[in-house]
């Protein structure tokens, strides 16, 4: 379902409208008769059907008050209708408004005990609360109304993850994997949960796969970069950081992984009385983060020597 | 092979290529569009089979069409096949991100479950084929454990202060920084002991880490829960006891925001998050609720070592506190500072000093963690 990525073009997505052979006419009547089938209830069709077609094109051309107001008149018409309540759902969160959001996705629950796209935000929004069990019992619910819900079996996963919980985090984000394979964050989270299981083949593997997807995932350019250093590639941890910094060069994770692997450094060169590399790594320390009191004191005494 | 009678064939061979590719009475000559067109027109007429063929036969020729992608999602649809007509529509927005026709459709299908489709099988790469011989070998030792309880595998311990940094002085010359190392070192071989918690330290020795880099340890290793380990001291000899603080938005008291106020004086905040307009940020919602729980989890730990010092330790307990300190804030799970008694305080100094009462505080701490 992907209801990460909300699909709608929020972000400047031009009309979506675009006219081949038969042109738009043929295309909306297309769409009415696919959506009267899609729909469960659809009363006066054609007025509704036109509302909800212009308040999608709205929502995705960012047009976001017209959208509302579209979907307003829609469920106004018909109120049962289950795209247009989870549509409003959406835009009232996107509009800061997540009581009303809520009370939206609530409704569609309410109307079709099966709509996984309702549930699913009914158990972000509880999230977004801080309201972990009343979560978990949604994505729970949607996993046994779907079996193929990628972002049910995630988020369960991120719950697990979140509890420390590795090996029931590993089950239920690998049935996420499986569902839907093309998520980077489902790969990150993996990963995470097999690097919090000690499975660094299977970590590695899962964070690559991120970077496959999205290169610019810094948090998983971070991770590997450690998975790195603990067995003893200091110089490929390295690299690793200094990509994430290349890509966002204020990643502060990035910039204190690299001045505490630099300081160790110092500290090891210094007490195997190897001075001169021990003021070269504390000289790194302070080029990456001019900050860094150890490494500050330390040039200052024995670096002028 | 002449030169020139090479160059000859090579032409007639083109020309002949060039005739079949363009030829109309033959069926492999038709345009990737004339294919998507007629697989409107069939869509139109209701034909959906006839129309999928056509469709898949378009995106073959021209695999970057989003355009006949999406006619093969809506051809899917008419016969029912939800999941082929949404990889479809996906496959259409992923070619043209505009196409809202596209993905208004794979909004609607999807509201209520769709079966899977299967994917098609290839070879294992090295480090897949290592990483199903780990899983197959780990998975077997980890135990399942179901319930949302916070599970500790992994412990950071913090030895407060170091090196040019001695933390707090007491009378009689002893320094918070040696007394936290020595604590910390013991925790961590009595874990070892134990076997079932991993522990790690930040620092082994008398030399200085700055805070930064001690929560990067922790991150290093994955760990579950921060301990850190310091000592208390006052201007005015009188107070004594132990406390323990935690991380939260909100300090607990005017002392606790103080205390958080001066650690955090000399560091640097992250610049604050910028919430994008019009968008709701799962990731964030994500961060921001491992956060609360963090945070929350943190508050638990703190009770419970603070209970135990209570029980075990011959201090008197000044309870917990919390206060949004940026040492703590930076760890991505539940950390805690343990104050185990007043060094400017002479009674709490001698104690202190005493190897019997360092293993009480050790012990007490280790417990808290069972």
């Amino acid at each position: 379902m992907r209801i990460r990525g909300q699909g709608p073009g929020i972000r400047g997505l031009g009309s979506g409208i675009r006219d081949h052979g038969s042109g738009i006419r043929a295309k909306y009547v297309i769409f009415a008769v696919l959506l009267f089938f899609c729909c469960s209830s659809v009363v006066a069709a054609a007025d509704v059907n036109e509302l909800i077609f212009q308040g999608a094109d709205y929502h995705y051309k960012g047009n976001l008050d017209k959208a509302v107001s579209r979907f307003e008149q829609a469920v106004k018409l018909d109120s049962e209708n289950e795209y247009a309540h989870n549509q409003l759902g959406i835009l009232y969160g996107k509009k800061g408004k997540f009581d009303k959001a809520f009370r939206e996705f609530l409704t569609v629950a309410d109307i079709d005990r099966q709509n996984t796209f309702a549930l699913l935000w009914v158990g972000i929004l509880h999230l977004r609360k801080g309201e972990m069990n009343q979560a978990f019992e949604r994505f729970d619910k949607i996993i046994q109304i779907d079996q193929n819900s990628a972002d049910g079996y995630y988020f369960l996963g991120t719950i697990y993850n979140f509890r420390r919980n590795p090996v029931m985090a590993i089950e239920y984000l690998k049935k996420a994997r499986n569902a839907d394979s093309g998520e980077a964050d489902t790969h990150f989270r993996l990963a995470k949960a097999f690097h919090n299981a000690d499975m660094i083949a299977n970590a590695l593997l899962e964070y690559n796969r991120t970077l496959e997807i999205k290169p610019s995932y810094t948090k998983a350019l971070n991770e590997i970069g450690w998975i790195y250093y603990n067995t003893g590639k200091k110089e490929a941890a390295i690299k690793q950081w200094r990509k994430t910094l290349k890509i966002n060069s204020k990643d502060r994770d990035a910039v204190l992984n690299l001045a505490k692997v630099y300081n160790d450094s110092a500290w090891d060169a210094f007490t195997s009385g190897k001075r001169k590399n021990a003021l070269k790594y504390w000289q790194k320390t302070l080029n990456i983060n001019p900050g860094n009191k150890a490494a500050k004191y330390y040039m200052a005494k024995y670096g002028s020597d | 092979m002449h030169r020139r009678l090479f160059i000859k064939l090579l032409s007639q061979s083109a020309f002949v290529s060039y005739g079949l590719l363009t030829c109309p009475v033959l069926g492999w000559s038709k345009s990737a569009f004339d294919l998507a067109l007629e697989g409107q027109n069939l869509i139109q007429q209701k034909n959906f089979s006839k129309a999928i063929k056509a469709l898949q036969d378009a995106v073959r020729i021209d695999p970057e069409s989003d355009w006949a992608f999406g006619l093969l999602g809506r051809a899917h649809l008419g016969l029912g096949q939800k999941a082929e007509a949404v990889a479809g529509f996906r496959e259409s927005v992923r070619l043209n991100p505009a196409d809202t026709y596209s993905r208004m459709m794979i909004e609607i299908i999807t509201q209520n479950p769709i079966p899977k489709l299967e994917k098609k099988k290839r070879p294992l790469t090295p480090l897949e084929k290592e990483a199903m011989h780990e899983e197959r070998d780990m998975l077997k030792k980890l135990r399942a454990e179901k319930g949302l309880g916070y599970k500790v595998k992994r412990v950071v311990i913090d030895a407060g202060h170091g090196g040019f940094d001695p933390g707090a002085v007491g009378q009689k010359g002893l320094k918070e920084k040696d007394v936290t190392l020595d604590l910390a070192i013991k925790l961590h071989e009595r874990l070892a002991r134990k076997g079932k918690i991993k522990s790690f330290l930040t620092r082994t020795g008398d030399y200085y880490i700055p805070l930064s880099a001690r929560t990067a340890t922790a991150n290093q290793f994955q760990a579950d829960l921060f301990i850190s380990i310091h000592i208390n001291a006052n201007k005015n000899r009188q107070p004594s006891g132990s406390e323990t603080y935690f991380c939260s938005e909100k300090a607990s008291s005017a002392e606790a925001a103080k205390v958080a106020a001066l650690e955090n004086s000399v560091l640097k905040y992250d610049e604050p998050y910028k919430k994008k307009q019009g968008y709701i940020d799962i990731e964030e919602i994500l961060f921001k609720f491992e956060q609360k729980l963090n945070w929350s989890e943190s508050g638990k730990f703190a009770k419970a070592f603070q209970a135990r010092f209570k029980k075990r330790l011959p201090l008197k307990s000044r309870g917990i506190h919390s206060a949004n300190f940026y040492v703590l804030r930076r760890a991505k799970m539940p950390a805690i500072l343990l104050e185990t008694g007043f060094i400017s305080n002479p009674d709490d100094e001698a104690k202190l000093k005493q190897p019997a009462f360092r293993e009480k505080i050790v012990d007490a701490v280790a417990r808290g963690l069972v």
